[in-house]
């Protein structure tokens, strides 16, 4: 009995760390593009050639200092995508969700989240560049950041059918149809490729900024439904211990708060 | 369906406060909540865009033609008050009815999805395209994410024929949140229609 609940607590260490590089991936991912490389909320997409060299020298030691933490610390996010499967794999239903959403989102990361470091990495680093080339790797690495966002679009609908057909009550329901919502913004990025101005240019006010809170929020969401995941987990292969936790139970405490 | 009945419905099998509220599943209703403020971002983007360029907008919007919108208005709400009925159907236990109404549903909404394609296809012959002008940039992105939506709610219905199909599952649960969903997708396209073709 002792010896089972040691490993219980060493096999949980191992879950708690895995949650620890989530919270830390993201939080290094957001002080990178948002502070310290300046390469979010993402330039204009209508900048000219000599625009662009400009931009570039404005950030170059955020754009280098930034990515080359992206370059050593980035691979962190495979923990992160491992613990999301590692939830899938723990739910009810067949591993293939599991399987399909890891590698999903391995491939995804290439052209979401890895070319736009080696394109402003390239654009900083080679200033003898002709500055066309430079507005190129500019356009490149904003389109395939903002613009590929529906390649994740299939691994956030895998997690929801998952979550909404799953019987072990992993994760709630309601993060199930959260993930719908993040899946139909993923799609109207789409016209960024199109436009150079306007509300669906990937700096646009759709094409942007309506997706920045619903992405947030869901990140947000996942992370402490991860944590509350990892605290009810037996390891085990049936219903949790516990049940997830009960939304309006909360709001409905809230709401009585407020009243009183 | 209404909350009413929602109401009724879950103080009949002994559902907890929260279910009594909320018709169907109480966490699709995050859903609900979510996607209409995205919509309604959506809505402030247009009007603000609207107030700009006001003539611009006026010019561009005379390229609708107001009695297709108002038949796929048509369509939709014909299409609510279907699986409402088929909602009903469910709870008073006449599931081959219930079916019916849920057949009927995806055939309004085939025939408004048939339709908006033809729209489309006409609007792009006589010249008119994403990139024509910021109204037609707006016309087809409200269109295509709110069709976008509808080819989800098919999906949705599947699920609802696919519980009505076997005496087993019959989940009057999962019929009232597909339901719910569908709802959602019909009043966002009521304020589409209010917006990209009423308001002049």
């Amino acid at each position: 009995m002792t010896q089972e609940r040691g490993k219980l607590r060493g096999a949980k260490r191992e879950l708690w760390l895995a949650w620890y590089v989530t919270v830390a991936f993201y939080g290094l991912y957001s002080v990178v593009f948002f502070a310290l490389a300046r390469a979010q909320p993402p330039g204009r997409p209508w900048l000219d050639p000599g625009q662009t060299v400009a931009w570039f020298a404005d950030r170059h030691w955020g754009l280098l200092i930034g990515f080359g933490l992206i370059f050593v610390l980035g691979g962190f996010s495979a923990v992160a995508l491992a613990l999301i499967t590692y939830s899938i794999r723990r739910m009810s239903v067949s591993p293939a969700y599991a399987y399909s959403y890891l590698i999903l989102y391995a491939i995804a990361a290439i052209p979401g989240f890895m070319f736009i470091c080696v394109a402003m990495t390239c654009g900083v680093m080679r200033p003898d560049l002709s500055p066309v080339t430079t507005q190129w790797l500019y356009d490149l690495g904003f389109l395939s950041f903002v613009g590929t966002m529906g390649v994740f679009l299939v691994g956030s609908l895998i997690w929801m059918v998952a979550i909404l057909i799953d019987e072990n009550g992993v994760l709630p329901r309601w993060f199930g149809y959260l993930s719908l919502v993040n899946a139909l913004t993923e799609v109207v990025i789409a016209p960024s490729w199109i436009f150079q101005r306007g509300v669906l240019a990937y700096n646009g006010a759709i094409g942007f900024w309506v997706n920045v809170p619903v992405f947030g929020l869901y990140t947000v969401a996942f992370i402490l439904l991860l944590r509350d995941f990892i605290r009810r987990d037996d390891l085990g292969t049936g219903p949790l211990p516990m049940p997830p936790p009960d939304v309006w139970g909360h709001a409905k405490r809230a709401v009585e708060a407020v009243g009183a | 369906m209404t909350a009413v009945d929602g109401l009724a419905d879950d103080a009949a099998v002994g559902g907890d406060d929260a279910a009594r509220r909320f018709p169907g599943d109480p966490d699709m209703w995050i859903f609900v909540v979510v996607e209409s403020l995205v919509f309604t971002s959506y809505f402030c983007i247009y009007l603000y865009a609207r107030t700009q360029h006001e003539q611009a907008f006026l010019a561009a919007q005379s390229a609708l033609t107001m009695w297709v919108g108002i038949l796929e208005t048509i369509l939709l709400l014909t299409s609510s008050w279907a699986i409402a009925r088929c909602v009903q159907c469910t709870r008073a236990g006449s599931y081959a009815a219930a079916r019916q109404f849920a057949f009927v549903t995806a055939g309004l909404g085939a025939a408004f999805f048939a339709l908006k394609i033809a729209e489309w296809v006409h609007l792009i012959r006589d010249g008119y395209s994403f990139g024509s002008s910021d109204f037609m940039q707006h016309f087809f992105f409200l269109t295509g994410i709110h069709a976008a939506h509808l080819v989800i709610g098919f999906v949705a219905l599947g699920v609802l024929v696919y519980e009505l199909s076997d005496p087993r599952r019959r989940s009057h649960k999962t019929i009232e949140t597909c339901s719910t969903y569908w709802h959602t997708v019909d009043l966002f396209w009521v304020v589409i229609f209010a917006m990209l073709y009423v308001v002049r």
